[in-house]
Formats: structure tokens, C-alpha cells, sequence
């Protein structure tokens, strides 16, 4: 287990490259989501402001 | 100012592009010369950069002979941006701009005109005043020939090239950032080559080469550039 | 019968209501395939006999920089299609790919740094290919930066297509520049014609981190169209059903 986590001397070059490829992806899911969220919500307004108008 | 520019558009008065192309260059320069600072102001920040190196590095001259090209085209780079600013700015808050795009002629050809113009009032001065800067750097007056034409062809291509960020960031408040971002990656082969071939001719050894591949992306630039900055100024003039 | 389907894909309800019903299946499987392929990356494959452990980089590495290039150029041909034909669909498309393909560029970048620093002993070098990549990142930064400058979505949408046609000359950049000029980087050994000269048991869990982020991509992709659709369309009905589902 040791001998995986040490990555035979290159620990400290690729446990960090994983590490931050994989906050990126989690990163992009989040802020995916977050925008499809923001944009429902918008729209919801829009559509809210449309019916008052009528 | 606008009478000049609606002789550009009356069919009457102007029969051929080539007409029109006359017409715009001599309104530009004409402009030019009574608004100064449009080709003083990108001289003296090319001056004022340059001396921030020997400033920030060394004051001796073996070795900022050594950064030299950097320094020249970083300069040169930064100057040319600094004037893009004026490549379309006047023309579209008076009108102008949008009188070309309405007027028969095309856009692109009237574009490129108006960049060929810019490019005498501000690239070549650069390259007329880079081989004094050079040898502020400590470089010996045989390279300026190469650093003459090496700075003309590149200063041409980034006017070329930055004329589609100028165009693309008309209509943005404070797009002097923006244009940066947007022009440095089409920049990047030209400074790099541009680099070489300066620091070739610094070296005393043949640039030909270089100036070569410079003059290619320029050529690139005439035929392909003028086209997306019409592109472009449409787009930001609607 | 296929210019019907094609028709379709012009029509936001349409592509709307079709990327609600295949996200999930993009996400789980990129999911699935992503955990599979980083065991086998990270466990399963055994180490080179030049670079060790340390190799394992390429199975981050090179499936970031492929796709990096791969959603630029997905971006730029969304926004031909969207300046020549204007479709608003393929608009949305090119701004929902901006964030993503920035992020893969600045991964490879990063795990390229990585990866130079045992194997090459400098974090950087200006070397052809990676001052290219390093190009592409401002590419997409500008991309998102002029985007944000417009107030009005639709005169973004146009201008920031000009600048992502403008700017895919550095793709092929980025690709052939190992080709044309002597590079410090390593020259293809997996996207060239024949076959590709890695040992098999190395080249699966490559192939399958690629097929995982493409599919990722897609799901992201997805997610992100839904929201920019709705940005474009003015009031319409659909959007009052499709809000409630």
C-alpha cells in the first residue's frame, strides 16, 4: 500500500496531477449545474414578469 | 470630417474601389496629423518601456545586448496595442465607421486601407526609432538593417492582426485589457519570429529566413484578417 | 429523412427536451467508465521501464490535451454554423463548451508541468507545442471574456464566434508542431496512421480515459446547453412545460 501511495519516487508529482485534474472535473460539474440552475430560474422570472404584463 | 466620408459613399463621386481606398487613407491621414498624440503617444511608451529594462535588469551593455530582441519586440508589441486603440475608436463614435459599412464599397477592402494607413503612422515610426533604441541596448549599429525591416513587416502584421481585436472590442467599455487577450495569441507567431530574426541580425548572421516567414504571416494577414475585422465591425455596429 | 432530423436540431424545444433525456446516460456512463479507467491507470497498468511510476501521467495528460483541442475545435465549428446560417442552437452550443474546454487546457498545462519537472527537470519550457497550448488557454479566456463584455446575447454570441474561428489556426498548430519543428515534446504515438506504438496493456486504460472524458464532455455539454437555450429564447411556451418538469 506504502509502495502505491509512494508511486516510486514520483509521489510528489503524480498525486498532485491526479488531485487537481479531478477538483477540475468536479469543479466543471458543479458550475454546469449551477448554471443550468441560474438559467431555470431566469427564465421562470421572465416568464413571471410576462404573465403580470398580460 | 463627415463630408469627407460621404465622398467616399455617393456613387457619383467615387466610381472605383480604388477610389475609395484613396479617400479613406488621405481622411485618415489627414486626421492623424491634426490629432498628433495618436503618433506620439505609442513612440514615447515604446521609449519608456524599452528604458524600463536596462532600469529593471543591468546597466551592462554585453548583457542587455543579450535580451535585446525580447526587449525590443515586447516594446514594440506593447506600443502596437497601445495604437490599435486609435485604429477605429474616432470612426465609430462619430459615425463614420458606420457610413463605410452602409456605403456600396467593400468593407474589407476599405478596412484594410484604413489598417495599411495606421500601420505608416505607427509601425513605421516604431521601426524608424527602433535601431535608436537598439543601440540603447547596447546593440552595434551593423544589425540596425535587420531590426529596420524586421520591426516594419512585424509591426504590419500585428496592425493586421490586431484590427480584428480593435474590431471585435468596439463597443466594450475599458476594452483596452480585452484587446490584449484577444490579440496576443494571433501576436505569438509574429513575435516569435520576429524575436529571431532580430536577434539573427544582432548576431550578424542571416535573417533572411526569418524576415521570410514574418513576410508570409503578413501576406496571411492582407488576405485574411481585413475580412474578419469587417466581420466584426459589422457585428458591433448593429 | 435525415434532413428532418437535421431540421430538428435547429429547433431549441427539440434539442432541449432530447439532451434532458440523454444527460444522465452521458453522466453515469462517463462516470462508470472514468472510476474504471483511473483504477486500471493507477493500479492495474504496470509501471514503464524508463519513467517508473511516473508515467502514469499520460493517462491524465494526454486525454486533457486531446480534448482540449477536441471542444475547441467543436466550439469554433458551432460558431461557424451559428454566424453562417444563424442558428441559435448552434450558438448555445460554442458558449457552452467555453468553460469546459478553458479547464481541460489548464489541466494539460498543469499536468504537463507535472509531469516535465521528473522527466525533463524544468517545470516550462517554451517549447513549440506547449507556448501553443499555453496560446489555446488565452484563446478560451478571451472567448469568455468578450462574451462577457456584451450585454446583449446575441451580439456576443456573433462577435465571440469570429474570434473562436479566428483563433482554431492554433490547433493544428498545436498538433503538427511537433511535426514541423524540432520539440522537446514527445511526437504522436497514438494519433498517427498505423498502429499505435504503446504496449496494449497501456493503451487500454488510455483509450478508455479518453472515451470517459468525451463522455463527460457530452454530459457537461448538455447541462450547459439546457441553460443557454433558455437564455436565448424569449417567452414561449415550452419553457413554461419544460420549467415544471
Amino acid at each position: 500500500m506504502s509502495e502505491f501511495l509512494h508511486m516510486g519516487k514520483y509521489a510528489q508529482y503524480v498525486w498532485p496531477a491526479y488531485g487537481i485534474v479531478l477538483v477540475c472535473f468536479l469543479l466543471n460539474i458543479y458550475w454546469a449545474r449551477r448554471a443550468l440552475a441560474q438559467a431555470r430560474a431566469e427564465a421562470r422570472r421572465r416568464l413571471a414578469i410576462q404573465k403580470e404584463n398580460e | 470630417m463627415s463630408a469627407l466620408a460621404t465622398a467616399v459613399l455617393s456613387p457619383a463621386a467615387v466610381s472605383s474601389p480604388l477610389d475609395a481606398a484613396r479617400l479613406v487613407v488621405a481622411r485618415d491621414l489627414k486626421l492623424a496629423f491634426r490629432n498628433r498624440e495618436q503618433i506620439v503617444q505609442p513612440l514615447a511608451f515604446f521609449a519608456i518601456v524599452i528604458t524600463l529594462f536596462p532600469l529593471a535588469t543591468t546597466a551592462e551593455l554585453s548583457r542587455l545586448r543579450e535580451i535585446a530582441p525580447g526587449a525590443l519586440w515586447v516594446a514594440a508589441f506593447l506600443a502596437a496595442l497601445l495604437a490599435l486603440e486609435f485604429l477605429f475608436r474616432d470612426d465609430s463614435q462619430d459615425g463614420t465607421l458606420e457610413q463605410y459599412a452602409l456605403s456600396g464599397q467593400s468593407l474589407t477592402w476599405l478596412i484594410l486601407a484604413k489598417t495599411a494607413t495606421h500601420w505608416l503612422l505607427t509601425g513605421v515610426p516604431l521601426a524608424l526609432v527602433s535601431p535608436l533604441a537598439a543601440g540603447a541596448l547596447g546593440v552595434p549599429w551593423e544589425a540596425t538593417p535587420g531590426i529596420l525591416a524586421g520591426i516594419a513587416l512585424g509591426s504590419f502584421a500585428l496592425s493586421l492582426v490586431g484590427a480584428i481585436g480593435a474590431a471585435l472590442t468596439l463597443g466594450v467599455k475599458r476594452g483596452g485589457v480585452l484587446l490584449s487577450v484577444l490579440v496576443l495569441p494571433l501576436a505569438v507567431p509574429v513575435l516569435i519570429f520576429g524575436a529571431r530574426a532580430t536577434q539573427l541580425a544582432i548576431a550578424g548572421q542571416s535573417y533572411v529566413a526569418a524576415l521570410e516567414l514574418l513576410a508570409a504571416m503578413a501576406v496571411l494577414g492582407v488576405t485574411l484578417a481585413p475580412l474578419a475585422a469587417a466581420a466584426a465591425v459589422r457585428i458591433s455596429l448593429e | 429523412m435525415a434532413w428532418t432530423w437535421f431540421h430538428r436540431l435547429g429547433s431549441p424545444p427539440y434539442v432541449y427536451r432530447l439532451a434532458q433525456r440523454l444527460t444522465p446516460w452521458f453522466a453515469w456512463s462517463a462516470g462508470i467508465i472514468l472510476i474504471g479507467a483511473t483504477f486500471d491507470a493507477l493500479v492495474l497498468a504496470p509501471p514503464d521501464y524508463q519513467q517508473g511510476e511516473g508515467y502514469r501521467m499520460l493517462f491524465i495528460h494526454a486525454p486533457s490535451a486531446w480534448m482540449s483541442t477536441m471542444v475547441y475545435t467543436t466550439m469554433a465549428i458551432a460558431a461557424a454554423v451559428g454566424l453562417i446560417w444563424r442558428i441559435k442552437v448552434a450558438h448555445a452550443v460554442a458558449a457552452s463548451c467555453a468553460t469546459l474546454g478553458a479547464t481541460f487546457t489548464a489541466a494539460t498545462l498543469a499536468t504537463g508541468m507535472l509531469w516535465g519537472k521528473p522527466m525533463w527537470g524544468a517545470y516550462w519550457v517554451w517549447d513549440p507545442r506547449l507556448t501553443f497550448e499555453l496560446v489555446l488557454l488565452f484563446l478560451y479566456l478571451g472567448y469568455i471574456g468578450l462574451r462577457a463584455s456584451f450585454d446583449d446575447v446575441q451580439r456576443a454570441d456573433r462577435a465571440s464566434a469570429v474570434l473562436a474561428i479566428v483563433g482554431v489556426i492554433d490547433v493544428p498548430l498545436i498538433h503538427y508542431s511537433v511535426v514541423w519543428w524540432n520539440s522537446l515534446h514527445q511526437p504522436a504515438s497514438v494519433m498517427k496512421l498505423g498502429t499505435p506504438s504503446i504496449a496494449p496493456v497501456m493503451l487500454i486504460p488510455l483509450l478508455a480515459m479518453f472515451l470517459g472524458c468525451t463522455l463527460y464532455f457530452a454530459a457537461l455539454l448538455l447541462t450547459r446547453l439546457r441553460g443557454e437555450i433558455l437564455r436565448r429564447e424569449r417567452a414561449a411556451t415550452w419553457i413554461r412545460e419544460v420549467l415544471a418538469s
